[in-house]
């Protein structure tokens, strides 16, 4: 038998444990940012109802980092932290150029649906632009004790 | 990691039946956008959008399902969406669009099987 390092851990995320995730900032690899949302919900002890409200809240998440800029050549960095009363999430967007031409007018600006859907399924949630990025947030508290 | 999807349509009676498998967000959404307005530009202003089997739905798809809404009532018709899974239909309510579109939980009620 060979000793190796003990990789097992827990099952759970405590205060302080932070993910990072950084992927090209493309609509069909956004849905990484949903599956690791997942398995990070379940790690604090989130429900499964909160599960998939922070499903759906991490990809509009993601919509909103992405909205205005032409992200063919940008990365977004998303960072899950645990902290004793919450699960913060922030993804930014960075090395996008602004968007050039009008945004699609097919329905009601995208942005402004994923800010209600947010809204909704979060205590908090903000989106800032700073030195060039656009950064999207969402805070989810947590119930319990700790996990 | 890849989730199905897919789309497929039909006509029953007189009325084209859309029905959407999978998820529907940023990546497929366009692929919906497109089989709605290829079936309106046919002239047909009343469509059965069937989303029984959508097990995902993101703000990006409540764009195009308001963009095609638009279209066909425009045109003196109606978009009715067919929807039954709770987490779905919640996501037209958080957003206030279960106001908007006719919602129906089975094909049934929209004339449809």
């Amino acid at each position: 038998m060979i000793d190796g390092p003990d990789l097992a851990g827990s099952d759970t995320l405590g205060d302080g444990d932070c993910v990072t995730l950084i992927f090209p900032a493309r609509g069909d690899l956004v849905v990484l940012a949903r599956l690791v949302a997942s398995a990070i919900s379940t790690r604090v002890g989130f429900d499964i109802e909160e599960l998939e409200d922070l499903r759906l809240a991490v990809g509009e998440l993601c919509l909103l980092a992405l909205q205005g800029s032409d992200a063919r050549h940008g990365d977004l960095r998303l960072e899950f932290t645990v902290s004793p009363a919450s699960l913060d999430i922030a993804c930014t967007l960075a090395g996008a150029a602004p968007a050039r031409g009008a945004p699609n007018a097919d329905g009601p600006a995208a942005d402004e649906l994923s800010e209600q859907i947010l809204a909704a399924l979060v205590d908090e949630h903000g989106r800032e632009r700073q030195d060039g990025l656009v950064r999207a947030w969402l805070r989810k508290r947590r119930k319990g004790p700790l996990a | 990691m890849e989730q199905e999807f897919r789309i497929e349509e039909r006509v029953e009676g007189a009325i084209p039946v859309i029905t959407v498998i999978g998820e529907v967000d940023v990546a497929t959404a366009p692929q919906l956008r497109e089989s709605l307005h290829a079936v309106i530009a046919r002239g047909e202003s009343t469509i059965v959008l069937d989303l029984l089997a959508v097990t995902f739905l993101d703000s990006t798809a409540l764009g195009v399902l308001v963009g095609a809404l638009k279209r066909c009532r425009e045109l003196g018709g109606e978009l009715h969406v067919v929807v039954d899974d709770a987490r779905i239909r919640k996501i037209f309510e958080i957003t206030g669009l279960h106001k908007v579109f006719p919602l129906a939980h089975a094909l049934a009620e929209v004339g449809a099987q």
